[in-house]
């Protein structure tokens, strides 16, 4: 795949393997509003917080990108985003009033979980297309309630899985896809960090609200808003949604009065006998966020800047065509020593050259495209359902410390 | 009497932390001073990033509230790598260096950082110019420890240097290279932003008292500790970094060094240091090291690299168009050094007034 064709790809959403999202089939026939080229694109911010900010700064990367609003319920942020927009944006303290404006032809919704839905909802209604920010929603009905207004509205959303713009990622898929390290049978998904994720806080009323993350009220934890793009991940890889889920998590480092674990252990289980398993700490580092995809012939290592094969040893059937046609380096197929893990180099994947790029940009950079090419996302409500699902049963099975069958909870 | 500090999570009885040519002084007696004046007590944090160590120096009441504020601080040093590194393919810099043969638009931040470079370079006849990236490869000094470049490389890297080979267009806050191969390289002035961005990112987390640095390269320092006027710090003396040239008192100010013992290569018997002169397309000689004082460190990151490429004299005239500036110059003079102040608030008992020097 060359880059024209990897772009074209990416911005009219045929990439990637199957949608798997249950129940999201009947997509509705959409009202034609689609922004022309050469329009300028306009934005309303609806939560202009860290994560809101950095959004902010990726859309203005985007030739005929100007926000014109921007809502937020603290006060310091307007100061923090206009400072982004290099101008006097109007700031709204409601999002009502703020779709109440004119000049908005989309909302970037990047608030707390919880609030997600009524955000995403209310802009669709208000006909304007979304970005909104992962996981979809805090409950099942929270990502229902998404994916109904998306069709009744005909608008496009996107959802905030940015490394679904990955050409890396797309790279990893479409070999796997193709059997290159055979039957994939588990993904183990690692997010690790080393920080207690508690922000600063300049007076103690504004607790909950600068540290939302740390609350059930507000968010889905570690679960949430790190191994939503894992789990989305391993949806993509598998090409389906968890039968089932089990997991554990404890508050067992940071006792500071916090409500959501500060690690988790998720095992999903897929159909046909296949396995994601998730890990978030927040004590270690080592691993970092990486992602790894194991096959009967090979595993894939994929992290937010590359992904690299590695081979298992060939077998006497294994056709040795296969190594001329993809040019693999004999370095990335392995012998384990008295089952010590490999440490040597693999086959780092090569993408299109000038895609590299930033999954944050192209993400953002796809969704105004759709906007004008009136194409759907390719991360799309279906996809942010997908994992916006299975995170609210994963943590529902940490709760309640028992397996979870997706089947009793998805049917409609 | 305790004359105990927190090191992070150690303690140690004094910081005597070696910031390259510039160096953080803290007296015990100012460290026991900080616990008299308890609740806040001295953390420090040190992390790699930029091809450096940034460190972070602060007055916090407890260790949870300064893990905190290191946490602001270093998540903020990472957005403006993340956003300015040409190490990284995903860097904002990356895709404008990539994708600038035809008009790139870029984010208000990054566009107003660009626009500053060129006010100096203007400002400086070309001295500090962010089009040197050709010329770092040219002589080696991007990934390497330096080259000696033939002819047609340099001539090469010539032609693909050059300010005004670049177009910033504010209105569509664009950037178009005229030139085909231009590599923008913000070396000489992002780390000081960097440092300009944690310095507002603590004070909006209410920090008071913090001195946060990018390796040898600049300073910044956010009020003073408690009881004090400053925070000492010491600038050494090229050819002997044991020695102190001169010690001075920081404020919401910044200090920023070039040297050029920071990344050189000797060939020949000749030094060839990291920090090119744009105008002939070599590394400067003859300047051993400049720091310049200003009251934010993207100015004086850009100021000390172009006072180092411009010299003394040049420079004087430089530094009197901007209000709250100062300079000391170590120049070789035939292997002797000279030591050049300008409005230089130099301390006493400094190695400067053991040597003679000249004030411009």
């Amino acid at each position: 795949m060359n880059r024209r064709s990897f772009v074209k790809a990416i911005s009219a959403g045929t990439l990637g393997t199957a949608i798997f999202a249950r129940g999201a089939e009947n997509v509705s026939i959409r009202e034609k509003h689609p922004v022309a080229p050469s329009d300028q694109v306009r934005l309303g911010i609806i939560g202009a917080g860290s994560r809101g900010q950095e959004l902010m700064r990726y859309f203005l990367r985007v030739p005929g990108v100007r926000i014109t609003g921007l809502c937020d319920v603290y006060e310091p942020r307007f100061a923090a985003a206009r400072k982004i927009t290099g101008e006097e944006t109007p700031i709204y303290r409601d999002h009502r009033r703020l779709l109440e404006a004119r000049d908005l032809d989309a909302i970037v919704a990047a608030t707390p979980l919880s609030l997600h839905a009524e955000h995403i909802v209310s802009s669709l209604q208000s006909g304007r297309h979304v970005y909104g920010e992962k996981s979809l929603g805090l409950t099942l009905e929270h990502c229902n309630k998404i994916v109904a207004a998306v069709r009744q509205s005909g608008k496009h959303f996107q959802v905030g899985h940015q490394y679904r713009y990955a050409p890396w990622f797309h790279e990893v898929i479409q070999r796997v896809g193709k059997g290159e390290i055979g039957r994939v049978t588990h993904i183990y998904g690692y997010w690790h960090r080393n920080g207690s994720w508690r922000r600063s806080v300049p007076d103690p009323k504004f607790e909950r609200l600068i540290n939302w993350r740390l609350y059930k009220e507000y968010s889905g934890g570690l679960t949430a808003e790190l191994g939503s793009h894992q789990i989305d991940f391993a949806n993509w890889v598998f090409g389906a949604i968890p039968e089932s889920v089990t997991g554990s998590g404890g508050i067992d480092t940071y006792q500071d009065g916090r409500e959501t674990n500060d690690n988790v252990q998720i095992i999903f289980r897929y159909p046909g006998g296949r396995t994601f398993t998730f890990s978030s700490l927040t004590d270690n580092a080592k691993v970092g966020a990486e992602a790894w995809i194991y096959g009967k012939d090979g595993s894939v290592e994929v992290t937010m800047a590359d992904a690299i094969f590695y081979y298992e040893p060939k077998r006497a059937s294994s056709p040795v065509s296969e190594v001329t046609e993809r040019g693999v380096p004999t370095g990335a197929t392995y012998s384990t020593k008295g089952e010590m893990p490999y440490r040597g180099p693999g086959s780092r994947v090569k993408v299109p050259e000038g895609t590299e790029g930033n999954p944050n940009l192209s993400a953002c950079k796809s969704f105004i495209e759709s906007l004008r090419n009136d194409a759907r996302p390719f991360a799309d409500e279906r996809v942010g359902w997908g994992s916006g699902v299975s995170v609210y049963l994963a943590n529902k099975a940490i709760e309640e410390g028992r397996r979870i069958m997706f089947a009793d909870h998805l049917k409609r | 009497m305790n004359e105990h500090i927190f090191f992070g999570t150690y303690q140690l009885s004094r910081i005597t932390r070696l910031i390259a040519a510039a160096v953080l002084c803290i007296p015990a007696s100012l460290s026991s001073l900080a616990l008299a004046a308890a609740p806040n007590q001295l953390f420090y944090e040190s992390r790699p990033a930029m091809g450096t160590s940034f460190e972070v120096y602060l007055y916090a009441p407890n260790r949870e509230r300064a893990s905190q504020l290191f946490e602001a601080a270093f998540d903020e040093i990472e957005r403006v790598e993340a956003a300015l590194s040409n190490y990284r393919f995903s860097s904002e810099l990356s895709r404008i260096n990539a994708s600038a043969n035809a008009p790139v638009v870029t984010d208000p931040e990054v566009f107003a950082l660009l626009e500053r470079a060129f006010v100096y370079s203007r400002e400086s006849d070309g001295a500090f110019d962010v089009t040197v990236g050709q010329l770092m490869k040219a002589w080696g000094f991007f990934r390497g420890a330096g080259h000696y470049p033939s002819g047609e490389e340099l001539d090469r890297a010539r032609d693909q240097t050059g300010w005004q080979r670049v177009r910033l267009e504010k209105r569509t806050r664009s950037v178009l290279f005229l030139v085909p191969g231009i590599e923008l390289d913000l070396g000489g002035i992002g780390k000081g932003y960097a440092l300009d961005c944690v310095a507002r990112v603590l004070r909006e987390a209410g920090a008071t008292a913090a001195l946060i640095s990018s390796g040898s390269s600049s300073i910044y320092a956010i009020g003073a500790p408690p009881g004090k006027t400053g925070w000492p710090v010491r600038v050494s003396d090229p050819l002997d970094r044991t020695r102190t040239l001169s010690t001075i008192l920081l404020k919401d100010q910044s200090l920023s060094t070039s040297g050029n013992y920071e990344k050189f290569f000797q060939l020949n018997g000749r030094t060839y240091c990291h920090i090119m002169d744009p105008r002939t397309g070599r590394p400067v000689e003859g300047t051993l090291q400049t720091s310049v004082i200003a009251s934010e460190a993207t100015d004086s990151d850009a100021l000390s690299t172009a006072a180092f490429v411009m010299g003394p004299e040049r420079s004087a005239r430089l530094l009197d168009n901007i209000a709250g500036t100062a300079a000391i110059f170590v120049t070789d003079r035939n292997g002797m050094e000279r030591i050049v102040q300008i409005r230089w608030p130099n301390q006493a008992g400094s190695a400067a007034q053991m040597i003679k020097t000249e004030s411009k």
